[in-house]
């Protein structure tokens, strides 16, 4: 997309700007399609992106929770070891 | 914007793969340890999945920074730091990212060197401009980014959080529901489906399944 060396075109920033607007999750419920500010669609990034951090975190250490338990007879070893196998 | 199916299903079996192999190496270890391995084990495999991006480059080479990381820094880079422990799974194996990480750690070094790289007029404004620096430390390699290709890469990262946040989730329910079922196996439960159709295996006969089983595994774990 950022392969070539001519003007980026208005067109293109729209686009960006309204996928980015579709991913976040407070946009999605709002039925409005008008614009939104590029301050307020960055708030809202950044702060989708760090929720999306902490989840990541708590989702890390509740998975070293459940590892903490597992040696090489544990469901839960088995159930790794079959998504393994192609 | 969806993640592609590729993505997702490179993705899950890098973190697994990562796991097993921290699980074996952190056994005596603290919780911490185990916990920072396993968030090392999703980042890397989601920038290994996702393959060449500015935001994968930048993942790779703060990872391979951080102090706690030497151990899979020195894995990662293999010869360069001397030979990994011997129980590394021999199917851990991303030789692209040693590529990557190479190439990272150079890139890192020559951002040092780089001017901020001028703003562009889409993103003027006080508000908008210390926004965008949030945005920028949020992104991995955002800070030498302008504005387009930072909008650009936040869509793809944003987009591979949110299959990594989704697989995690889908991995979690998955095994704490084998902790409360005696007979995992015999039920699948729908976290599970997801999962095995995510790597694209066919468990639609319970007789394969069971004759799966009973082969003796060839993992470490």
């Amino acid at each position: 997309m950022s392969g070539r060396s001519g003007a980026i075109t208005d067109e293109e920033i729209n686009e960006l700007v309204s996928k980015l607007q579709s991913l976040l999750p407070e946009s999605r419920r709002r039925r409005s399609a008008g614009r939104v500010s590029a301050s307020k669609l960055l708030k809202e990034t950044c702060s989708y992106i760090k929720g999306l951090h902490r989840e990541v975190e708590d989702l890390s250490d509740r998975l070293s929770d459940l590892m903490a338990t597992m040696d090489s007879n544990s469901p839960q070893a088995e159930i790794i070891r079959s998504l393994l196998r192609p | 914007m969806q993640a592609a199916k590729s993505f997702v299903q490179a993705f899950l079996k890098q973190m697994l793969l990562g796991i097993q192999l921290s699980a074996v190496s952190h056994r005596s270890g603290s919780l911490q340890e185990r916990k920072s391995a396993i968030k090392l084990s999703a980042d890397v495999a989601m920038a290994v999945a996702r393959g060449s991006k500015k935001w994968t480059r930048g993942l790779i080479a703060s990872l391979s920074k951080e102090e706690q990381n030497r151990s899979f820094r020195q894995f990662v880079l293999g010869k360069d730091f001397g030979r990994p422990a011997k129980l590394c799974h021999s199917s851990w194996k991303i030789p692209r990212s040693k590529n990557i990480v190479r190439r990272s750690l150079r890139f890192l070094s020559k951002r040092k060197s780089n001017i901020r790289a001028p703003n562009s007029s889409v993103l003027a404004g006080t508000l908008v401009e210390k926004r965008t620096q949030v945005l920028k430390r949020l992104v991995p390699g955002g800070e030498s980014m302008d504005g387009f290709s930072l909008l650009d890469e936040t869509l793809d990262y944003v987009t591979c959080l949110q299959a990594q946040v989704d697989v995690m989730q889908k991995l979690m329910t998955t095994l704490e529901a084998s902790k409360h079922r005696a007979d995992s196996n015999a039920q699948c439960p729908k976290a599970k489906l997801h999962l095995l159709a995510m790597v694209g295996s066919c468990y639609s006969t319970r007789k394969g399944l069971w004759k799966r089983l009973s082969k003796r595994p060839k993992l470490i774990l």
